[in-house]
């Protein structure tokens, strides 16, 4: 890295004459420069390149399916981002995405279960999905609850109350009068039974076989809310203020605490109906780890973007991708997953540590 | 002999010009004092010479030497320091610890630093414990060792921004004859001031300064204080001569006039009525201790008092940011005790904060969203925000109140501090309804222009029939704006003044807890 970084450097120069926008060529070259380490580790661990190279494309986008797949993973990872930044305009760090994304489905599974599923007219997958996200959205406003009444630092009620989540889903899944589905003959898992058709999210292209899903159409509808929210409404300049300067704010009339509360409600709820959208959309039954890594993973897409709606849409897209690659990978051409998670750890820290590159535009 | 040679030196930080031609010579051997108001450049032609910044365009010479340093290691190198407002000390470390940071070759040799200061002590007087812990010495203290680092390498040329504004009057005299030393072993001193008081002990020479522009330099020996203070501030400063005679500082200031020659007080009917206010603060220790005050229309009340004697809890109070433990407050007949900062503001209460950055502005966001800040549904449809509808209502309130910015976008943290208190009082007199406002500590920290402005402001709400309350530690400036001086000693008012019968005898005395009136 340390070599690779005077090479960036001058490829930054470049990129100024030639107007691409900084922050657009960095994360890419990032990228490139993770990848690149990623495949000197394959090749050090006696797999083939080639072969791990066609497995991991194959998988990212090797057919609709797996394009379809990829995106629909990056759906989830955009929401709880979405819900980072929320947080973060407030000054913020919701770091409980996946305790959320854990509710979420969660509740999603039980609305999906008892009941939702002989609804008409769509309900029968809305009411889940809004069961979803309001899960989440107690969760992450019990952190801001938390933060008003008694000072607790978000970072860790946050985090603590995703180690109660994820035993919870547990609890769940392995108690028969909850959510665990009845011993059959042929299985007998710790799981919820499947959803019922009418319940899962539709489609997009149900001919070509793409498990694309609407939950790109909420996705999309998210970034705009938010980007609208935070950019150009009274409501994320009052957020803002508030995260800025409590004493301030108060002073000039706003509720301080109903801000911190809002926010980080509105941030969990983003978690919990990303949490809602993986079940309904893709995994249709919920299991003890259904939420493995998306929290912590939209958590660094959600820091990647630095507070910008499309850079999350951006970071979501690269890990979604990342992700169907690696497991994909890891199963046709024996290469461990945690190749590419080395890998996703390098690409933020090469970007994070190319911040100095876009930084010192804004300084001078 | 110049030892430092600037000629048309310019510099800008995007579209703003800070320095626009800026020529000057410093002599060796000279204190020349760069005298301006907040914004003027002063700051940045210091930080040019130390290499901090780099100029646009024009060209430095030090000791006849082409000099662009490009960093403040090269100017060290050279022999250009700088005593910043800030210091940079460590505070757990001792003195010598300290002055040995940053100059540490492979081997350290305490003994030769306290050889070194030793010298230092019996040339200049500048004594020091090398022992001593920062954190143990006062304000004065940390400056004196900051002066010792500088001159440990022997330096040409000594900058000091704004080294008075952190010192007791004693420490500034101290301060100013070790100036003068400097002066006389040979070296140069640039002293960045806006207190003409002092200029007149120390300088050789001053150098007015004017946004971004030189207006002149002067020799000061027989130089004319008022004429610099009207190159400074660009024009005849008349209102409450003796209040700006004391804010900059003038040797043999006049004894303080009341107010009534700037303006008759009529007061009518009572706007604010404070009775039997307690605050017990978190400990329980009280504060304020049964304090009653009332406050007519079209006056303006003063409140004298040593700090800490329960002013800053009486602020809070009526901005709604404390609760008060017993007693009463009514605004025009509205209670408004213990109510919430938007029940102020809508009972008619302005409010201009003691602590500016913390409690009057969010200096991260722009100007206009400051001007705005409690009204930020004003200028709001459907949630979603108008945002050149309040540009061009900032834009008015900003002529308006004179508030100097490029626009109303840029951020409240590029404004000067005089600009700053302008805006907040721009809100808070453009309130309505408005019936009465607290101005806490309205010109700490600001320049004489900026201070003048305030005054006016404050005098003309006054006019309009507005009720005022002014808490202030600066006597000088309650005398010459109030209509009546209360004093307040321990959390109660122990005595008041009547207009024309204000006296600084009488109201030291009570400050101080000896006498009753």
């Amino acid at each position: 890295m340390v070599m690779k970084n005077p090479k960036l450097a001058r490829v930054a120069q470049g990129a100024r004459l030639e107007l691409v926008p900084l922050q657009v060529l960095v994360p890419v070259v990032s990228t490139i420069i993770a990848l690149g380490i990623g495949l000197i580790i394959i090749a050090a661990t006696g797999a083939s390149v080639v072969e791990a190279i066609e497995a991991f494309w194959d998988g990212m986008a090797g057919s609709d399916f797996n394009i379809g797949a990829s995106i629909n993973r990056a759906i989830s990872l955009a929401l709880v981002g979405l819900g980072f930044i929320f947080a973060s305009r407030a000054n913020l760090t919701n770091v409980g995405g996946e305790g959320q994304i854990a509710m979420g489905g969660m509740f999603a599974t039980a609305a999906a279960l008892h009941g939702a599923g002989g609804l008409p007219l769509g309900l029968a997958f809305i009411v889940p999905l809004v069961a979803g996200t309001l899960a989440g959205a107690v969760w992450g406003g019990l952190a801001g609850v938390l933060k008003s009444a008694r000072g607790t630092n978000e970072v860790i009620s946050t985090l603590l109350l995703s180690f109660i989540a994820l035993p919870l889903v547990y609890w769940s899944v392995e108690s028969f009068h909850l959510l665990r589905k009845p011993i059959s003959d042929v299985s007998s898992l710790p799981e919820s039974a499947e959803i019922p058709d009418s319940t899962k999210l539709p489609l997009l292209f149900p001919d070509n076989g793409s498990p694309l899903h609407i939950g790109l159409l909420i996705a999309a509808i998210a970034v705009v809310v938010v980007w609208l929210v935070l950019k150009h409404s009274s409501l994320g300049l009052r957020l803002r203020a508030v995260g800025l300067n409590a004493m301030a704010s108060r002073r000039a009339g706003m509720r301080t605490s109903f801000y911190v509360i809002l926010a980080m409600t509105v941030s969990g709820g983003l978690g919990g109906l990303g949490g809602a959208i993986m079940i309904l959309g893709q995994q249709f039954y919920l299991t003890s780890d259904f939420s493995s890594g998306y929290g912590f993973d939209g958590l660094v897409v959600g820091l990647l973007s630095r507070g910008s709606a499309v850079g999350v849409v951006i970071g979501a897209l690269l890990f979604g991708f990342l992700r169907s690659g690696s497991i994909n990978m890891e199963i046709s051409a024996h290469v461990p997953s945690a190749v590419v998670l080395i890998c996703q750890g390098l690409i933020v820290i090469i970007i994070a540590g190319s911040a100095i590159l876009t930084n010192r535009k804004v300084t001078r | 002999m110049a030892v430092l040679e600037l000629s048309g030196l310019t510099k800008r930080f995007g579209a703003f010009t800070a320095l626009d031609d800026i020529s000057l010579q410093i002599e060796r051997g000279e204190v020349h004092c760069l005298l301006g108001e907040n914004g003027a450049g002063k700051s940045t032609l210091c930080n040019l010479v130390f290499g901090v910044h780099r100029p646009d365009a024009g060209t430095m010479t030090l000791g006849g030497e082409p000099f662009h340093p490009r960093g403040p290691a090269e100017a060290l190198q050279r022999g250009v320091v700088m005593v910043h407002q800030h210091f940079s000390l460590v505070p757990n470390m001792s003195v010598a610890e300290n002055l040995m940071l940053g100059r540490a070759s492979a081997v350290l040799k305490p003994q030769d630093i306290i050889v070194r200061m030793e010298q230092l002590a019996a040339e200049y007087g500048l004594e020091i414990d090398p022992e001593a812990r920062i954190e143990d010495l006062s304000v004065g203290e940390r400056q004196r060792v900051e002066i010792i680092k500088c001159l440990l390498g022997d330096p040409q040329l000594l900058v000091l921004d704004e080294p008075t504004a952190v010192l007791q009057p004693d420490e500034i005299d101290a301060l100013l004859a070790i100036c003068r030393q400097v002066a006389l072993r040979g070296k140069s001193v640039i002293l960045v001031t806006h207190k003409l008081g002092e200029i007149s002990r120390v300088a050789d020479r001053t150098t007015v300064l004017r946004q971004g522009r030189i207006i002149e330099t002067v020799a000061m020996e027989g130089a004319d204080i008022r004429s610099l203070v009207r190159s400074m501030v660009g024009r005849d400063v008349q209102s409450a001569g003796s209040v700006l005679a004391a804010a900059v500082d003038i040797e043999g200031k006049t004894p303080a006039k009341p107010s009534s020659a700037a303006g008759p007080a009529s007061p009518g009917e009572a706007v604010l009525q404070i009775s039997d206010l307690v605050y017990r603060d978190p400990h329980g220790v009280p504060r304020l201790d049964g304090l009653s005050l009332t406050v007519g229309t079209g006056e303006i009340v003063g409140i004298a008092g040593v700090e800490g004697n329960g002013q800053t809890e009486l602020g809070l109070i009526l901005a709604g940011l404390a609760a008060p433990s017993a007693g009463a407050i009514v605004v025009g007949g509205t209670s408004v005790g213990g109510c919430s900062p938007q029940e102020i503001t809508d009972a008619g209460v302005g409010i201009v904060p003691e602590d500016r950055h913390a409690v009057a502005c969010i200096k991260e966001l722009s100007v206009a969203e400051n001007l705005y800040l409690g009204a930020i549904g004003k200028f709001s449809r459907f949630g979603l925000l108008d945002k050149s509808a309040r540009r061009k209502a900032a834009e008015a309130m900003m002529r308006d109140f004179d508030v100097r910015a490029s626009s109303p976008d840029v951020s409240m943290a590029s404004l000067s501090g005089g600009n700053q208190q302008k805006a907040v009082l721009a809100r808070e007199l453009s309130l309505d309804p408005l019936v009465f406002l607290l101005a806490a500590q309205p010109t700490r920290g600001l320049d004489v222009g900026a201070i003048e402005a305030v005054y006016n402001r404050i005098r003309a709400a006054r006019d309009d029939g507005l009720g005022v309350l002014l808490i202030s530690s600066e006597l000088e400036e309650l005398m010459a704006v109030s209509d009546r001086i209360a004093v307040i000693y321990r959390g109660k008012l122990v005595g008041e003044l009547a207009a024309g019968s204000f006296s600084r005898e009488a109201i030291g005395a009570m400050m101080s807890g000896h006498a009753h009136v």
